[in-house]
C-alpha cells in the first residue's frame, strides 16, 4: 500500500490525461467513409491485394448492417456519425511500423508518452511496450529472450507484412467476422494499427506485454485490431491502456481483439480503457478458446461519453476456461453499458465472470451478459456475480443477463446485488478521523480490489488514481 | 408482424359481442379502436439475444384460432360475504360508473397485438368488487373452456382497507378439435391500505396457445399479490406485474411452472418501484422435463423517487431432460440509490448428492427423484397462503410426476 501512495506522489495523472497538443500529420484521411478512402488507407499502407478485399467486403456489410440501437436500454447512438470523423491519421515519423529505441522518436511524441507514465513502465524492465499514437504504433519494444524464443510482439501493419499467412488464416475470419455486428464491420473497413502478438507452443511469456493507445485529435476515429494466437501450452499476458483528451466534437472508438488459446494455453487480457467523455467506445472482443485452455479478461471502463463492450469467449474444446473480471465506473453524461458472453460449446467448460460497477452524477452503468450453454455441453458450470454500488438517485445501474441454457447437466448460477454506498461504513470510517470523500474513495477501494489485485501494480494503481479523479469530479 | 387476425374480424362481430353483454357505447368504443389498433400494433414483446428469438409469437396461425362468435365456457363463481363478485353484464347493470372508471386503467386496452385482440372479442369474464373495508373471504373463479377461443377479461376492484383473495382455475372442458386459443386479462385496482391476493392455476389442454397478463396498481400501504402456477397449454405466454404506485405498498409474485413434453412457458415477473418505502418479490421455481423449454424474464424497477426500496428475486429452474431449455432473464433497472435490491437465478439438475443419499436409504430412483422434485417446489408452495390453491398446485405436481 505504501508504494501505491508514493507513485500516486510522483505522478500526476490529472494532468496526464488531459494535456493535449498542437502537432501536424504526415497523412490525413478525408473524412467520412468511401471506397476511395479506404483504397488510399490500403495502399498508404502498402497492404496486399486480400486486405483490400477484405476491407471492401467489410464496408459493404457495414451499410447493410442496423445501428445496436433497438436493445432494450441500448445507449444514445444518434451522435455517431462516420461521415463526420476522420478515419486515419500517420503521424509525423519517418519509420514506418515504430522504432527501436525510445530515444528516436520525435520530442513531441516522446513528450506525450513521458506523461502518461510509459517510459517509466518501459524503465522498470517490463517485457514490451507498443506504443499506438493515433492509428498507428509508433514505438514497441520487445525483449530479446522472448524474440529468440520465437514471440513475435509487432505492429499489426508490420504483421500483415511480414506474417502474411498467420493473418490471412486469423485476421477477422474465426473470431470476430464483419458480419458479427455493425461496428465490427466497421473496424473491419478501415482498421488501423494495433498488435500482434504470437506465442509458440509450450513457451511461457512471464512478463506482461503492453500496448498503450491513445487518441490526440479532435473528432477523429481509432480502429486499431489486436491479435494474439497462443499455441499450445503457451501462456502471455496481454495489458492495453487506452485514453484520450477532451474535444468538444466526438471520437470514435471501434477496435477489434480477436485471441486464439490453442490446447492448454493459457492468456489474460487486461484492459484498462480512459477514453474522454465525448468518445463512442463501441468494441468486438472476442477469443476462441481450445480444449483446457484458459481466456482471462480483466477490464476497467472508465470514461467516454458510451461504451458498449461485451468481451466474449467461445468454449470450443473441453475443460476450456474462461474468467471474466469487469469494472465499469459512470459518472455524469456517461452511460456505460458492458459485460460478458460465454458460449459453452463443449462439455466440462467453466466460467466465472465478476462485474463490479459504479454510478455517480447521473451516470448508468449496465451489465449485459450472455451465456449460452449449448446442448452437449455437459457437466459445464458457469457463475455470474455482479455487484453495483450507486452513489445518488440521479445515477442509474441496471443489469440485464441473459442465459440460454440448453443442457441439463449443467450448474448455472446468477447474482446481482444493487445497493448504495454504506452510511454505516462511512460513519464508520468518519469516527476514525477521514473526512467525507476520504471515507467514500476507500469504500470504493474496497469495492473494486478484486479487478485492481489481478493487475500489474502500474495498472492497478492507474485505476485506482482514476476512480479517485472521478469521485472528486475533476477528470473529463 | 405477419399473421394478422382480421380478415375474419370485423366491426359487426365487435358490435354483436357488445350487444350480446348489454353494454354501455363507452366500452363498444374502446373495443372498435382496439379492433382498429390491430393495423399497427406489435406482438407483445419477446426476448431476442444474437441469432435467437425466446418464444416466437409469430408462428401462431391466429386467423384459424379464433373465431369470435363461438365461444362457449362454463363459469363458476363462489362469491363471499361483503363482496360482489359479477359477470360483465351484471357488473355493467349495477357498477356502470365504477366499470367506466377502473377499465383499461391498469392493462393499456392497447399494449401490443394480444391485449387489443383481447379487448376487442372479450365476452368472458368477472367484475370482482370490494367495497370500503370490507374484508372478503375467498373468492373463487373456475373458468372451464368449450370453444376454439375464449377471451376472459377480469377486473378486481378492491376499494380503502378492503381486502379479499381470488383463486381462478383454468381448464379445458368438452375438447374441440385442434389448436385452441385462450386469453386472459386480470387487472387489479388496489387502493390505499388494501389487500389483494390473485392467485391464478392455469391447466388448460396441451392444444392450447394461452396469452395472459395479469397486472396490478398498488396504493399507499396498499398490497397485490399474485400466484401464478402454469401447468398446461401448448405455449404459454404469461405476464405478471405490480406498479407500486402509493408509498409503503407491497407486492409478492410467486411462479411455478411444470413443463414436458413440447411445452414452452414464457413467463413474465415485473414489479415497477414509483413510490417510498416499497417492497417487492419475485419467486419462480420451475420443472422441465422431455423437451419442454421456459423463458423467464424478472424485472425489478426501482424509479428516481423510490427512495428507501427492498426488492428481491429468485428464479431457479430443474431440468430433467437433456432435450429440454431453459432460458432466463433476471434484470434489476435501478435508479434510486436508497435502494436494497438482489436477484439471483440458478438453473441445474436433481442433486446426485441428493440422490445418492436417498437411494442408498433404499427408496428406489425414480421415488426418489420424484420426491426431490416435488421438494423442489416446496419454496414456492409454502409461500401460498391459500390452502386450497397449493393443494392443487401440489396435486397436479404429483400427478405430472407420475403420468
Amino acid at each position: 500500500m505504501s508504494s501505491d501512495q508514493d507513485h500516486l506522489k510522483e505522478t500526476d495523472t490529472e494532468k496526464r490525461f488531459e494535456f493535449k497538443k498542437e502537432e501536424k500529420s504526415a497523412f490525413e484521411a478525408e473524412k467520412g467513409l468511401t471506397e476511395e478512402t479506404i483504397r488510399v488507407i490500403s495502399e498508404d499502407k502498402d497492404e496486399p491485394e486480400w486486405m483490400l478485399e477484405r476491407r471492401l467486403r467489410a464496408l459493404e456489410q457495414y451499410k447493410e448492417m442496423p445501428m445496436p440501437d433497438d436493445w432494450p436500454g441500448a445507449p444514445d447512438l444518434s451522435e455517431v456519425d462516420v461521415d463526420e470523423i476522420v478515419p486515419y491519421i500517420r503521424p509525423d515519423i519517418e519509420t514506418r511500423g515504430g522504432v527501436d529505441d525510445w530515444n528516436d522518436l520525435p520530442e513531441e511524441i516522446q513528450d506525450t508518452f513521458d506523461k502518461l507514465g510509459i517510459p517509466e513502465a518501459e524503465k522498470n524492465a517490463l517485457s514490451g511496450v507498443g506504443a499506438q499514437y493515433e492509428s498507428e504504433i509508433v514505438y514497441q519494444n520487445m525483449q530479446e529472450r522472448w524474440e529468440e524464443k520465437g514471440v513475435i510482439f509487432c505492429d499489426m501493419d508490420k504483421a500483415v507484412q511480414e506474417h502474411e499467412d498467420i493473418l490471412k488464416e486469423y485476421f477477422m475470419t474465426k473470431a470476430v467476422p464483419p458480419s458479427d455486428n455493425k461496428f465490427a464491420a466497421l473496424h473491419g473497413a478501415i482498421w488501423s494499427g494495433g498488435s500482434f502478438v504470437y506465442v509458440p507452443e509450450d513457451t511461457t511469456v512471464d512478463m506482461p506485454v503492453q500496448a498503450y493507445f491513445r487518441m490526440n485529435s479532435d473528432g477523429m476515429g481509432q480502429f486499431e485490431h489486436t491479435l494474439i494466437i497462443a499455441e499450445e501450452n503457451s501462456e502471455v499476458h496481454y495489458i492495453e491502456g487506452c485514453s484520450a483528451p477532451k474535444y468538444s466534437e466526438f471520437n470514435l472508438h471501434s477496435g477489434g481483439v480477436e485471441v486464439f488459446v490453442k490446447e492448454n494455453a493459457h492468456v489474460q487480457y487486461s484492459t484498462v480503457q480512459n477514453w474522454s467523455k465525448n468518445t463512442y467506445n463501441l468494441n468486438t472482443k472476442r477469443a476462441i478458446c481450445e480444449a483446457d485452455g484458459t481466456m482471462e479478461w480483466v477490464s476497467g471502463s472508465m470514461g467516454s461519453k458510451a461504451t458498449m463492450l461485451y468481451p466474449s469467449t467461445v468454449l470450443k474444446g473441453p475443460g476450456a476456461t474462461d474468467n471474466h473480471i469487469t469494472i465499469a465506473f459512470a459518472g455524469e453524461g456517461q452511460d456505460i453499458d458492458t459485460g460478458a458472453k460465454v458460449y459453452h460449446n463443449a462439455p466440462e467448460t467453466k466460467s466465472t465472470i465478476e462485474s463490479k460497477s459504479i454510478s455517480k452524477d447521473g451516470g448508468r452503468t449496465n451489465y449485459r451478459g450472455l451465456v449460452h450453454i449449448a446442448d452437449g455441453a455437459e457437466d459445464s458450470s458457469t457463475s455470474v456475480e455482479c455487484d453495483a454500488l450507486m452513489f445518488d438517485n440521479e445515477s442509474t445501474s441496471d443489469t440485464m443477463p441473459y442465459m440460454e441454457i440448453q443442457e441439463s447437466k449443467v450448474d448455472v448460477a446468477h447474482e446481482a446485488t444493487v445497493g448504495k454506498i454504506g452510511d454505516e461504513d462511512v460513519f464508520y470510517l468518519q469516527s476514525r478521523g477521514l473526512d467525507d470523500d476520504d471515507a467514500k474513495q476507500m469504500i470504493v477501494a474496497g469495492f473494486i480490489e478484486p479487478i485492481t489485485e489481478e493487475l500489474p501494480i502500474e495498472y492497478a494503481v492507474e485505476l485506482n488514481r482514476l476512480i479517485e479523479l472521478e469521485m472528486e469530479g475533476s477528470l473529463g | 408482424m405477419s399473421t394478422q387476425v382480421h380478415a375474419n374480424l370485423t366491426e359487426s362481430q365487435v358490435e354483436q359481442i357488445s350487444d350480446d353483454l348489454g353494454e354501455p357505447e363507452w366500452l363498444l368504443e374502446t373495443r372498435k379502436e382496439a379492433l382498429a389498433a390491430l393495423d399497427d400494433l406489435d406482438m407483445p414483446e419477446v426476448i431476442r439475444t444474437p441469432g435467437r428469438t425466446w418464444t416466437n409469437l409469430d408462428a401462431l396461425d391466429y386467423e384459424s384460432l379464433v373465431d369470435p362468435l363461438e365461444y362457449a365456457q362454463d363459469k363458476d363463481r363462489v362469491d363471499a360475504e361483503g363482496v360482489e363478485v359479477l359477470s360483465w353484464s351484471e357488473a355493467l347493470d349495477e357498477h356502470a360508473d365504477l366499470v367506466e372508471e377502473h377499465f383499461g386503467s391498469v392493462v393499456d386496452p392497447q399494449r401490443d397485438y394480444l391485449t387489443a385482440l383481447s379487448t376487442a372479442l372479450f365476452s368472458a369474464g368477472t367484475v370482482v368488487y370490494v367495497p370500503e373495508g370490507v374484508d372478503a373471504e375467498d373468492v373463487k373463479i373456475r373458468t372451464t373452456m368449450n370453444s376454439q377461443s375464449l377471451f376472459n377479461y377480469t377486473l378486481v376492484l378492491a376499494e380503502e382497507s378492503s381486502s379479499v383473495t381470488i383463486l381462478e382455475r383454468q381448464g379445458t372442458g368438452e375438447t374441440t378439435d385442434g389448436d385452441q386459443y385462450y386469453s386472459g386479462i386480470v387487472e387489479v385496482v388496489a387502493e390505499e391500505n388494501a389487500y389483494v391476493q390473485y392467485g391464478a392455476l392455469q391447466n388448460l389442454s396441451e392444444e392450447t396457445y394461452n396469452f395472459q397478463v395479469k397486472r396490478g396498481h398498488a396504493d399507499t400501504y396498499a398490497t397485490v399479490n399474485w400466484i401464478d402456477g402454469n401447468i398446461g397449454s401448448r405455449l404459454t405466454k404469461s405476464s405478471v406485474e405490480t406498479r407500486l404506485l402509493g408509498d409503503a405498498s407491497e407486492s409478492q409474485i410467486l411462479g411455478a411452472f411444470f413443463g414436458h413434453e413440447d411445452q414452452h412457458f414464457d413467463i413474465g415477473s415485473r414489479v415497477w418501484h414509483e413510490a417510498e418505502h416499497t417492497v417487492a418479490d419475485l419467486v419462480t421455481r420451475g420443472v422441465l422435463d422431455d423437451e419442454a423449454r421456459s423463458v423467464y424474464e424478472g424485472v425489478q424497477d426501482v424509479g428516481r423517487e423510490a427512495w428507501d426500496t427492498s426488492s428481491y428475486q429468485r428464479e431457479n429452474t430443474l431440468m430433467l431432460s437433456d432435450e429440454s431449455e431453459a432460458d432466463a432473464s433476471p434484470k434489476l433497472i435501478i435508479n434510486n440509490h436508497d435502494t436494497e435490491a438482489s436477484h439471483s437465478a440458478t438453473v441445474g439438475q436433481v442433486d446426485e448428492e441428493d440422490m445418492f443419499y436417498m437411494t442408498s436409504r433404499g427408496v428406489n430412483p425414480e421415488a426418489a427423484k420424484n420426491m426431490l422434485v416435488e421438494g423442489f417446489f416446496v419454496p414456492v408452495l409454502e409461500e401460498v397462503q391459500v390452502d386450497e390453491l397449493r393443494e392443487d398446485l401440489d396435486q397436479l405436481i404429483y400427478e405430472r410426476l407420475r403420468e
